[in-house]
């Protein structure tokens, strides 16, 4: 069987620092993993690798398969990668459609000139994400964490990703939010998408998630059921400083 | 946004009342007007590519100039037909866009400005030392032929090919691609994080700047009869596009418009009163003034006040 994503044996260096050590892993497709690891332990620059947007110093990168290592960021969301971000990067003066819009863009400028966009399709993905009717006219300046986040979420399933890097969905939200953003990703599962998701907040994530994978100092300490992998003396000490 | 019988109405009333003003108003006026169109077009040209995606471009007297001189040379110097050379010269202002857009691989922000500041620092230069038989020297052309005589058809010349401009800008910036190109002065890394080329989108945006400043600089050469690079690779001339573009709104096509004809008369009427440099100071105090007030621009004011009469009326 294909693995949806495979990583293997991937380093990544910045000058002296070895922020990714010699790490590898495979998610299956339908697949929910969670990546954890205390602060600086090398998470995001995992995603950033994966996304193409640093390159890593050597190792490989497979989804579904393809190597795609050498293929630019905007190539490998179209290949089915998308992530978000720690902090929502949303556009300013565009509202909430309009955001949505860009992530249905197809890669063609001629295409983006002669089609209309699908404001069907935009509405539905902004409902389903848990915006309202009244907020789909609203600019990111009138909207909460919460709601960001949300937009962010639906901007970057727009782009019809197999597999989603999630990064830190929960933080800054609240109890009731962090509730309507699990739902979305337990009904998102059930559809068969596949998951990475990395996340502080870990009775939230618990979940959400087949297995875990622990890093620390960019190199792989535990992989395993979630349980386990919090109950692995070397996982406690990398969180708590001592075992 | 939609469109409703009015905005029909009173763009045809603005239109068809511009085409009758020949009939009213004195020679001086009009040609003050015709400087307003070229304004415009260069204006839009500079918005299309700077007020979309925030790579500012000080380099649009560099693009206009290739347009310009190109047309010129052709038709006076190898005796070139205008229906020729006024489209080599369009096309070579894209390939001149091409080389502007080289930068913006690389740099963003004060450092693209500059680069392409050093464009038309370079054209400025080059224009006096490569091959004067051709270019004329710092004392330029002069006895190029014209495209129309008399004010008059000056003005229907550059205000038909103004509005042309305009509406295909305003057409080509309402679809999807308008959208992607506004997307990308607010979080470039977003767009290319939403699947999309930014590069492929950014040479878009060039080439169709450099398309509309080829083709308001061959114009304009045309309508002049004289080409002279002072004038031309002037800071001041630079300034003029740029703050028309931002004072009137950018990221709109209206804007432009309106700066452009705002800052024409304004320039012009203080000309009695300032007849030096000095006009620019003023004119630098008001964009300043305008911008603390609304940064947005007049369009965003106008809107506003627009907005504020129809709930009025409605309340």
């Amino acid at each position: 069987m294909t693995h949806a994503l495979k990583i293997t044996n991937l380093v990544k260096r910045f000058g002296g620092l070895v922020a990714t050590n010699d790490l590898s892993f495979q998610i299956e497709p339908g697949q929910s993993v969670g990546l954890i690891g205390p602060n600086g332990a090398g998470k995001t620059t995992v995603f950033s690798q994966i996304m193409g947007e640093h390159r890593q110093t050597s190792g490989n990168i497979h989804l579904f398969g393809q190597e795609i290592s050498a293929l630019s960021t905007p190539a490998r969301i179209r290949h089915g990668v998308s992530r978000t971000y720690q902090v929502p990067r949303p556009f300013g003066e565009l509202n909430v459609l309009e955001n949505i819009r860009v992530g249905f863009m197809p890669d063609s400028i001629w295409q983006m000139i002669t089609r209309g966009p699908n404001r069907d399709k935009e509405v539905e993905l902004a409902l389903s994400v848990g915006f309202s009717e009244n907020d789909l006219l609203r600019t990111p300046d009138e909207l909460s964490m919460g709601d960001l986040r949300k937009l962010e979420m639906a901007r970057t399933m727009a782009t019809a990703p197999r597999v989603m890097l999630l990064d830190e969905v929960f933080a800054g939200l609240t109890v009731g939010e962090i509730a309507q953003i699990a739902s979305l990703i337990q009904q998102m599962r059930r559809d068969g998408m596949t998951f990475l998701m990395v996340s502080h907040d870990l009775k939230a994530l618990e979940p959400l998630v087949d297995t875990a994978i622990a890093i620390t100092y960019g190199s792989k300490i535990a992989e395993g059921p979630f349980s386990d992998v919090m109950a692995d003396p070397d996982v406690r000490s990398s969180y708590l400083g001592a075992a | 946004m939609g469109l409703r019988w009015y905005n029909f109405a009173l763009w045809a009333a603005f239109i068809g009342g511009m085409f009758l003003l020949p009939e009213f108003v004195s020679k001086g006026t009009l040609r003050t007007i015709i400087f307003a169109n070229f304004l415009a077009i260069f204006a839009i040209s500079w918005d299309v590519l700077s007020g979309r995606t925030g790579y500012i471009s000080f380099g649009h007297p560099f693009l206009i100039g290739i347009g310009a001189y190109t047309t010129a040379i052709l038709s006076k110097r190898f005796d070139l037909p205008l229906e020729y050379s006024i489209p080599i010269a369009v096309i070579v202002t894209m390939i001149a866009g091409f080389i502007v857009f080289l930068p913006a691989l690389r740099l963003k922000g004060s450092y693209f400005a500059l680069v392409t500041l050093a464009f038309m620092e370079l054209m400025y230069q080059l224009v006096q030392v490569f091959r004067p038989d051709l270019t004329g020297g710092t004392r330029g052309i002069s006895g190029i032929q014209t495209l129309t005589r008399g004010a008059a058809n000056g003005y229907y010349m550059s205000l038909s090919l103004m509005l042309a401009v305009a509406l295909s800008m305003w057409l080509l910036m309402r679809t999807r691609v308008g959208t992607a190109l506004s997307a990308i002065g607010m979080n470039e890394e977003s767009v290319s994080g939403s699947g999309l080329n930014t590069t492929k989108l950014k040479l878009f945006a060039f080439l169709t700047s450099a398309f509309v400043a080829g083709l308001g600089g061959a114009f304009y050469v045309h309508y002049l009869g004289s080409i002279a690079p002072r004038a031309l690779f002037d800071i001041n001339f630079l300034f003029t596009i740029i703050v028309a573009a931002l004072i009137g709104g950018s990221s709109t096509i209206v804007g432009p418009m309106i700066g452009a004809f705002f800052l024409t008369f304004l320039l012009e009427y203080l000309r009695p009163y300032l007849p030096g440099a000095e006009r620019y100071f003023i004119y630098g105090g008001i964009a300043l003034l305008l911008y603390m007030y609304q940064p947005k621009g007049m369009y965003e004011i106008f809107m506003q006040g627009w907005a504020k009469l129809r709930s009025g009326r409605a309340a």
